[in-house]
């Protein structure tokens, strides 16, 4: 028995923690998915996206949404945070533990951490970005693809295998569904994500050259 | 096949003789037909070097002290035929437990501090009464503890999980397991919250990160991920209505 873990245990706090940690990953793969499919509206048309954006706009709804997905984001930085080993040596040992093993999900969990701390500052450089040229119409869209397509590439490669693995990894903690299947089908509709944000990525590109 | 040449490197330490650094030892042997790694080991301890450190007791894992690292997996030595591993063969002793000397560890000590720490026994307020005939329990039931049972304290699934590569007091997945065994055990009298005291933290069910090494290597092929989630799940519905003791103040 040691005094200080003694006295600092047995309360809800890991419970709390775990739980934060769940609602957090889960709401911003929903929220993450539905963005790509807000976006890929441009493949409809123009009109569908700067509709869509201006509907948001009205009912106040991008107003709500953004701030509460910041504050949802920042809490699960924190919280699924924790579990990336501050010190050196535990970082070296970890590192080298998944070079030994040679283990997917070991190796899946290493870029988990690797691809949050990467979507931190890319996704709040995209934030300030859109924030400060706001309103959203199809061609600041444009422009900014255009001009900075590969920083995009990057945030959508990086987001989507941080959301489609951690939706994966929440699946087999909480074990609601068979480990196997789970994962096919979110390697599926990660798949079908990347697709729609790449092809909605080139629609932006040719729109911007044209504008 | 059966005319292969196999080449070990096997990790050299002795904690008794701190002077000499840790260092990788090449061995050759010739593969004979059903050749395991138990074979190989005492082949080259009794032909080559009588100083060469591991464990075993039963061959035909049943007892679990022969697993190792084999080829940057951990594995029972008596269980993994040679044919299924390249002609290069590196072996390591388990991480996380104590290091005895060579590819030999303590897993003893680990297990018995587990078993403490989650009171790895029926706890029932009836007295023994040997001339009574024995409580039934159903089918269904026993062979859910039956399978939670099965593990043979090899300490793979601790050796593989990078978690507790890092958290020393992490229970892992056999202590999480032993957990899982006596929650299902009708006989076993203690409450929802006694269980929550010993696992409802990030030493035992919320400190795993789902990373499925344990799942993957258990050479029992006990369904871990299985008990994990059953025991987090478990936790969290019996913590949302704990109510804890009110703790006493240092300062
Ligand atoms: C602010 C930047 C972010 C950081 C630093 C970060 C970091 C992490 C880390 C370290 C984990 C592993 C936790 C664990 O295994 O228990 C994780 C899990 C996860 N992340 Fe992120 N993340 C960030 C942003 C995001 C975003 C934007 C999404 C949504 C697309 C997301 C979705 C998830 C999910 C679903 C999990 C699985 C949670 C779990 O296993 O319980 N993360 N994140
Ligand atoms: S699932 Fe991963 S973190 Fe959890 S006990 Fe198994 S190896 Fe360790
Ligand atoms: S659960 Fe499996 S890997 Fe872990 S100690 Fe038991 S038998 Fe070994
Ligand atoms: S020697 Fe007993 S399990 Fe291998």
């Amino acid at each position: 028995m040691l005094l200080q873990r003694t006295l600092s245990k047995s309360n809800k706090t890991d419970l709390y923690l775990d739980l934060v940690e769940l609602a957090s990953g889960l709401l911003l793969v929903g929220f993450l998915w539905t963005h790509m499919l807000f976006v890929a509206t441009i493949l409809i048309s123009q009109e569908t996206f700067n509709g869509l954006s201006e509907f948001l706009d009205k009912y106040y709804l991008s107003y709500i949404g953004i701030p509460f997905i910041i504050v949802v984001a920042l809490f699960h930085f924190v919280i699924a945070g924790r579990r990336i080993p501050t010190r050196i040596q535990e970082q070296r040992i970890v590192w080298r533990h998944a070079k030994m093993l040679r283990h997917t999900d070991t190796w899946t969990w290493v870029f988990q951490a690797i691809t949050g701390m990467a979507i931190l500052v890319l996704a709040s450089i995209h934030v300030w970005m859109v924030v400060t040229g706001w309103p959203i119409r199809d061609f600041t869209s444009a422009q900014r693809m255009e001009s900075f397509w590969w920083f995009y590439l990057i945030l959508l490669i990086v987001g989507e295998y941080h959301a489609g693995f951690g939706l994966y990894r929440q699946f087999v903690k909480w074990g609601w569904f068979p480990r196997k299947p789970i994962g096919y089908i979110t390697k599926v509709i990660t798949a079908i994500i990347l697709v729609l944000g790449l092809a909605a990525m080139f629609v932006f590109v040719q729109l911007g050259g044209a504008l | 096949m059966a005319d292969r040449e196999l080449t070990f490197e096997i990790f050299r330490y002795n904690p008794q003789k701190p002077e000499v650094k840790p260092y990788l030892q090449t061995y050759k042997l010739k593969e004979t037909t059903g050749m395991t790694i138990f074979v190989a080991l005492n082949q080259i301890r009794e032909e080559q070097d009588p100083s060469l450190m591991f464990d075993f007791v039963c061959r035909a894992a049943i007892c679990g002290s022969c697993a190792m690292v084999i080829n940057g997996r951990p594995r029972l030595a008596c269980k993994t035929l040679t044919k299924t591993l390249p002609a290069r063969i590196k072996l390591f002793p388990l991480p996380v437990f104590k290091l005895i000397g060579d590819l030999s560890v303590d897993t003893g000590t680990w297990f018995r501090h587990m078993s403490l720490k989650t009171e790895a026994w029926v706890h029932t307020s009836k007295t023994f009464d040997p001339k009574a005939q024995e409580e039934r329990m159903d089918n269904e039931t026993a062979l859910k503890i039956y399978e939670a049972e099965r593990c043979i304290e090899c300490g793979c699934c601790i050796a593989g999980c990078a978690t507790a590569n890092i958290r020393d007091e992490f229970l892992g997945a056999a202590g999480i397991n032993r957990v899982a065994r006596f929650m299902l055990d009708p006989r076993d009298e203690r409450t929802p919250a006694e269980y929550f005291e010993v696992v409802g933290s990030e030493e035992g069910a919320f400190g795993c990160m789902g990373l499925m090494a344990c799942d993957d290597n258990c050479p029992m092929e006990l369904p871990l991920q299985m008990q994990l989630a059953f025991v987090r799940r478990k936790m969290a519905s019996i913590g949302i209505g704990y109510k804890p003791g009110k703790g006493i103040k240092l300062a």
